[in-house]
């Protein structure tokens, strides 16, 4: 990633996230008198400023667990709790979302495209301009402003979509599958991105994904979730040791994850 | 929880809703304006109009259809049959297609209702009259479908042809036939609307038969119910039609979705 | 195809018709009256243009065309997006909808006489009526096609149900719309001529109607001329004034 210049705004102190607690949180969908479960008595806690990746089989739950921390839905039974307090259905200033399709809108150009988060959300047009250039500049992507997306790259554009995320500046930020349409030595040099994105701004985050690799190497916790619905198999600490990929401890901290989801190597 | 109704039985109940207020919002309107209300100053409540209905039904209303259904048929079927050979030759033919197809889209665009006075001078008030108008109503749509239909074979069946050594004729009876007359099909139907509109045009100028020049007795005699009962006959005939033409391209290629339906 | 190719053919397809046209009267001795030769149409058009009849009626023809297009535009796209954004409203309203959708607006041609004679209200009224059909049903459609990540991004990043429409689905269902718009237009415009031939007091349909009455066939097709052009001159404008602000394609 290029250098960048330390923006202006004062980060660690500022949008440290806080702690995120799922207590025994159930879900379920009901369409046409059909009733599909999705989640069943999940419980665990994320600690303040961490990164929580959740890996587990196709389908399985893991974007309605996300859906229910935005506050998109309400849980069927149990409840989340973000910093004390309990997460209400509706939008939530705190929270910044990407997705595995970026999602950007294709009639304004990258650095529209980055303010618009800002400015639906009341800001100013001169100063929601300002922030966005910065994160853009802090995603690498500085000179492309005016650039339409259909003019970028899968990687380039999904760079955006974080970066329009991050300029909310989210106390707790949700990814979902961010990387996964992305060719995999893209996925790779975003996943640095990301991680000294991460230790710059620290929110709090929920990383969904279903390669466990990528899993070590951004997260500070695993959650293994299984097949629908899905329950929380085991939590694995991550630490820094273990993101190298080239290190024993990594391929030990992966054949452990994969073992648990019944991967057998 | 609310209970979740499915969704089907959801649907008809709001789309039930919907009619409901529409004939609400009708009876209210010809109420306020039969007491000198508007600018529209005739506007009969839904009841007079079904009884309206029920009594052209249950006279000459078989007869006019009869009419208007002879004229939209002979046209229709005249217009979709030229529109594929003209089509296929043109759609085959690079030398000719190169040169007329440039023409026909500038054409396409005026609709076959301008051509209305220039038919009553070439042919008078008559049925060729109204089955040359409709005709061409249809020919306008259905080329396209023709020509795009004869062009467009897939590349890989074209290599297969080479390779089985088929000659041109083979070609053309395997290959380029059954394309050409899938999407003729298809247009066919799309003209449906097209002809059955030009029908009523035609006729409501010519006035001599047909539900069109009933449309026109009517007006003429000022008998808003029976005006509006015969634009419901035209309509449900033309509902009818598309109803029934969509089923038979079901049948006939049920690996096509109804573009139309939403 | 070479642009040459592409310029070149064309011109040689019109000369080629035109041969045709020409020879065809001079072979079969076709009376003006039948089929006039394309020097005789040209003439009668270059006359019309020279007279102040024309361009009133055409006036006439393009002033409730514009007005009800205009009309007919707002609000179909108006109830289009609400529609389109509103389950429980579109489910109500599609029976409604489609089933009047059969009911050409030829078929209308008789009522508005009957309610506003031949004035240009009635006129006015069909072209807003015929407009309306075509944007309400296609603009409904495209707001509900938008790609739903665009619409969940929106959400994640605070949009309101209004902001939503606004912002996101009406954007991105724009270039559709605009071609629908033009789409209209042309149903708009001979929905126009169309009323103008079966009961008009003014307008380029009561003045070509005449001139079929007189026999005036080089007018009568001078006539059918100037509709083509008009219609593709109005398709193209609005082709182009969507393009300008609408199509991020």
């Amino acid at each position: 990633m290029t250098a960048v210049e330390r923006p202006s705004i004062d980060t660690a102190a500022q949008y440290r996230g806080g702690a995120f607690a799922v207590e025994h949180v159930s879900h379920e969908y009901v369409s046409a008198g059909k009733r599909t479960p999705a989640l069943a008595d999940a419980s665990f806690t994320i600690p303040a400023g961490h990164v929580c990746c959740v890996v587990g089989p196709s389908g399985c739950g893991k974007s309605t667990l996300l859906g229910l921390a935005a506050g998109l839905m309400a849980p069927s039974s149990g409840r989340l709790v973000w910093d004390g307090e309990v997460v209400r259905l509706g939008p939530n200033k705190h929270i910044g979302m990407a997705f595995q399709q970026p999602g950007l809108f294709p009639w304004l150009t990258v650095l529209q495209n980055v303010a618009i988060g800002l400015r639906t959300r009341g800001s100013a047009r001169r100063e929601a301009r300002r922030i966005a250039e910065e994160f853009l500049v802090t995603v690498g992507l500085g000179d492309f402003q005016d650039a339409y997306p259909s003019q970028l790259s899968g990687g380039m554009a999904q760079r955006v979509g974080i970066a329009r995320a991050l300029a909310l500046q989210p106390r707790m930020l949700l990814l979902d599958e961010p990387f996964a349409a992305v060719d995999a030595f893209t996925r790779l040099k975003l996943q640095q991105e990301l991680l000294a994105l991460l230790r710059r701004y620290r929110p709090t985050v929920i990383f969904v994904t279903h390669d466990v690799a990528e899993a070590i190497a951004v997260g500070d916790m695993i959650v293994v979730m299984s097949a629908r619905p899905a329950r929380v198999l085991r939590i694995i600490p991550v630490d820094a040791a273990d993101r190298n990929r080239a290190s024993a401890a990594f391929a030990h901290k992966l054949g452990e994850t994969l073992e648990c989801l019944g991967v057998t190597q | 929880m609310r209970a979740q109704r499915s969704p089907r039985a959801q649907a008809w109940l709001l789309g039930c809703a919907g009619v409901l207020v529409a004939l609400a919002i009708w009876t209210l309107l010809a109420q306020w304006l039969a007491t000198g209300g508007g600018v529209i100053n005739r506007l009969p409540p839904p009841w007079r109009v079904l009884r309206d209905l029920v009594a052209y039904a249950s006279g000459e209303l078989w007869r006019d259809l009869l009419f208007s259904l002879r004229v939209f048929t002979i046209g229709w079927v005249l217009g979709a049959t030229s529109a594929t050979l003209v089509g296929l030759t043109l759609g085959r033919v690079p030398m000719l297609g190169n040169v007329l197809i440039p023409v026909i889209e500038a054409i396409r665009p005026v609709s076959s209702i301008a051509w209305v006075p220039l038919s009553i001078v070439w042919f008078g008030f008559g049925l060729t009259s109204k089955v040359f108008l409709v005709g061409l109503a249809v020919f306008l749509v259905v080329i396209v479908y023709a020509i795009d239909g004869s062009r467009r074979i897939p590349h890989d069946l074209e290599r297969t042809a080479t390779m089985l050594g088929m000659s041109g004729w083979q070609r053309f009876r395997a290959l380029v036939l059954p394309g050409t007359l899938t999407e003729v099909l298809i247009g066919s139907r799309v003209a449906l609307m097209a002809g059955w509109g030009t029908v009523i045009v035609a006729e409501l100028v010519a006035a001599d038969s047909g539900l069109g020049a009933h449309l026109i007795a009517v007006q003429q005699s000022y008998n808003v119910p029976a005006v509006m009962a015969t634009m419901l006959c035209f309509a449900l005939t033309g509902f009818l039609m598309n109803a029934a033409f969509a089923r038979i391209e079901q049948r006939l290629m049920p690996w096509r979705h109804d573009v139309d339906r939403p | 195809m070479k642009v040459r190719d592409r310029l070149l053919l064309p011109l040689v397809g019109v000369l080629a018709v035109l041969a045709v046209w020409q020879m065809t009267v001079i072979l079969y001795r076709l009376p003006v009256i039948v089929l006039p030769p394309p020097l005789d149409v040209a003439l009668a058009l270059v006359r019309l243009l020279g007279t102040h009849a024309f361009w009133r009626d055409v006036g006439t023809s393009l002033f409730e065309f514009g007005s009800g297009y205009a009309i007919g535009v707002l609000l179909g796209i108006a109830i289009g997006v609400a529609i389109g954004e509103s389950r429980t409203f579109r489910l109500a309203s599609t029976p409604v909808v489609e089933s009047l959708r059969f009911i050409v607006p030829f078929a209308w041609i008789p009522l508005t006489i009957l309610w506003f004679g031949t004035s240009y209200t009635g006129k006015i009224a069909l072209v807003a009526y015929a407009v309306f059909f075509v944007m309400v049903i296609s603009t409904s459609r495209s707001i509900a096609a938008v790609d739903p990540t665009l619409s969940r991004v929106g959400i994640s990043l605070g949009m309101g149900r209004l902001q939503l429409a606004w912002n996101v689905h009406l954007r991105a269902a724009a270039p559709t719309i605009a071609s629908a718009a033009r789409a209209a237009a042309a149903i708009g415009w001979i929905a126009v001529v169309a009323a103008e031939y079966i009961g008009a007091s003014a307008g380029l349909g009561l003045m070509i109607t005449n001139a079929a009455s007189s026999l005036a066939t080089p007018v009568v097709i001078a006539g059918m001329i100037v509709i083509g052009l008009v219609g593709a001159g109005v398709s193209a404008l609005i082709g182009w004034l969507a393009r300008l602000k609408l199509d991020y394609r």
